[in-house]
Formats: C-alpha cells, structure tokens, sequence
C-alpha cells in the first residue's frame, strides 16, 4: 500500500513513529496522519458519497485512533490496524443513517449529490463543460451502484479494487474471515458488474 | 473446504494454483464463459480504480491542522482526568479510611474516657454496698439504689443471702 510520505519520512520506520506515539508524542502521530490521511478520507468517501461527512468521520477516525493507539500490539502493520478503525467508525455511521433513515435499503438511504466542480475530489485537469458533465454522470452511477451494496459490501470491494489489499489484510481490518471476505468480494462484484455492465463497457 | 464463491473469487484473482486450479477449471460446466465474465471483472476492476482512485483530500493542512487542535484538547482533557482519578488511586482510598478510623477510634476513646460508667445513669446516683453477718451470709451483699430525680426511687437489691436476719424477718 502507498503512502503520501516523502523519501525523508520513511526512513522513519512506521514502527518507531508508533512508539513515540504511545510514549504520547503528538508529533510522531501527525507524520503517521500524513502518510494516511489521504487514503483514510478517499476511502470513507467512497463508502459515504459526502466530502463533509468523509471529512469528519475521517477526523473522529484519527482521533479514535490517537486515543486507542497505546493498545496497538504490532501484531498486525498500522494500516491495517487504522482501517480497522476507520471501517468501524464508517460502517457504525452509515448503520445509523440507515436506522434514521426509518431501515430504508442502502440505495434509498444515501443520496446522491452532485460533486462541487470547484473540489479537488475531482481530477484535476480542466475539463471541457461535456467532459465534465459526463464524469458527473459516470461517477453518480458508480455512487449509486455502490450505495445499493450494504456497508459490509462496500468496504471489501473498495480495500480490494481500490486500495488492492491482500483477503488477509481485509479480513483482519474487518475483523471477519477470509473466507467471509472471498464471499463478500463474490457477491459484491457480481452486483458491480450487473448495474454498471453499460458503463464500463462504453466509457 | 472452499465454497463455490471463495474459489470463484480467488481465480478472479488469479490466487488459485496447482492441482487447485486444475479442478476448478475442469469443474466449471462452461470454461469460455467463465472466462468472459473473468475479463468482465477485470474491467470493473480498472474501471473502478481509475474512477475512484483520483479522491483526493482537499486542504490537507487545515485537515491536519484541525485534528492537531482536536488532539491537543483530548489530550488536555485526559491529563487533568489522569489527575483526578489518579490522586483517588485504592491505596489513597484505603489509608484515608484507615486514618479516619484511627481518628474515630481514639476520638470515641477520648470521649468515654471523660465519661465514667456511674455517670451514664441519671437514674442511679448512689450504690450503698453493706455486708450482712459474714458469718450467717459470708457472700451476701445488699445494695441500695436511689433516683436523684426528684420521684424518690429506692431499689433495695440483695444478692447471696442465705437467710434473713432476725430483726428483718416479716411477722
């Protein structure tokens, strides 16, 4: 998996910044959150189709993790032990939001907004005004189709095609099997497939 | 054992291998078209990464700027947390009850100490202790009690009389 880290900062073992972390030095925590938090906030913003919401659970994802981080036991490496984080705080959301949503199916509970042109969630070469109006379109198709997927579902599609995990890194990120992991990725991409078959196949 | 889904899902992935390839591919009723549907995944796949890949997280800075400050008052709301709940450690709680009950004790000790047993009665005021004839009633001893109220109550006790004295026998 990358990370945003500059040559310099590797050399700074992930390992050692997690030790001064625990010894309480916020200044080891922050190089951890720049080597993350790019990643952290594209993945929640993949499964909640929100910039404002993926930001905030992003922050209360970090958070959490600065407050639990004198229980991590480098069993596992730290990405795996921050998405663990990350996918509990998002899953535990978007659960909510579907409760308040009055248990509506996850396509109706999330709605889909059009993404501000002016954000740099957006690539950022300057698109002609179709261009820009077709990769609106193309991308709320994706959100749409992603949306229908249970919060489940979406993690494991999006750590194994967009993050390209390992089924062990997910399983332990989830906390779930590999074989529950194998099956979720089964399902989930057979229903990728079946709603956006047309887009794909003519982008 | 795999199920069906797990082994589909790892030679989408190209994870099977060996004998396990093998006999999966030979157990697929329609090999050319699982192929197909193989390809069709692997368009999903770049299709999703290209699409999806490009998040970027706008104002970087103000995000870790923002959760440094967030941080910073956690950390400040623990310490003084941390102090409070650690100056009420067990031990402190075990010594501060242990000195307190010294304290009850000897002040409990003090206080009786000022206050003799004669004195807890206000009913009692005088204890008159006379022997009998020690050779008629060696053990006898005979006490009066009287109120130092003012209804004038006199308790005649006797205890150890073996016989009546002459004078004192009713007729």
């Amino acid at each position: 998996m990358q990370t945003e880290a500059t040559p310099a900062q590797a050399d700074v073992s992930e390992l050692d910044l997690v030790k001064r972390c625990q010894a309480g030095d916020a200044e080891a925590f922050d190089q951890l959150v720049l080597r993350y938090r790019t990643r952290v906030f594209a993945m929640i913003y993949n499964m909640v189709h929100n910039e404002q919401d993926a930001w905030d659970l992003a922050q209360d994802s970090f958070v959490k993790a600065w407050k639990s981080i004198g229980r991590f036991r480098g069993k596992s490496s730290f990405y795996t032990w921050i998405y663990r984080i990350v996918m509990n705080v998002t899953i535990d959301w978007l659960r909510k939001r579907q409760i308040k949503a009055g248990g509506a199916e996850f396509d109706d509970a999330i709605q889909i907004k059009d993404i501000d042109p002016a954000s740099k969630t957006v690539p950022k070469a300057d698109p002609l005004p179709h261009q820009r109006m077709e990769r609106t379109e193309i991308r709320a198709r994706i959100d749409q189709a992603i949306a229908q997927l249970s919060p489940e579902h979406r993690a494991v599609i999006l750590m194994k095609e967009i993050e390209e995990m390992q089924y062990h890194e997910i399983a332990e990120s989830l906390g779930c099997s590999i074989g529950t992991v194998m099956s979720r990725l089964f399902y989930a991409r057979k229903k990728l497939q079946n709603t956006l078959r047309d887009v794909y196949e003519n982008v | 054992m795999k199920t069906f889904e797990e082994k589909w899902t790892a030679w989408l992935d190209g994870q099977l291998s060996g004998r396990e390839l093998v006999e999966f591919e030979s157990s697929l009723p329609d090999l050319a078209a699982a192929e197909a549907e193989k390809r069709d995944a692997q368009k999903l796949r770049v299709f999703l990464k290209k699409e999806l890949g490009a998040q970027a997280l706008s104002n970087e800075e103000f995000f870790s700027h923002q959760l440094r400050e967030r941080i910073a008052r956690e950390t400040e709301n623990r310490s003084h947390g941390g102090v409070r709940s650690s100056w009420w450690t067990i031990p402190r709680l075990v010594w501060s009850g242990a000195t307190a009950l010294v304290l009850f004790l000897i002040c409990a000790v003090a206080f009786l100490g000022q206050h003799q047993p004669g004195d807890q009665s206000e009913y009692l005021t005088q204890i008159l202790n006379s022997k009998v004839d020690p050779a008629a009633n060696p053990n006898a001893t005979v006490s009066i009690f009287e109120s130092k109220n003012d209804n004038k109550v006199t308790v005649l006790w006797t205890e150890g009389l073996q016989s009546l004295p002459a004078d004192y026998a009713s007729k």
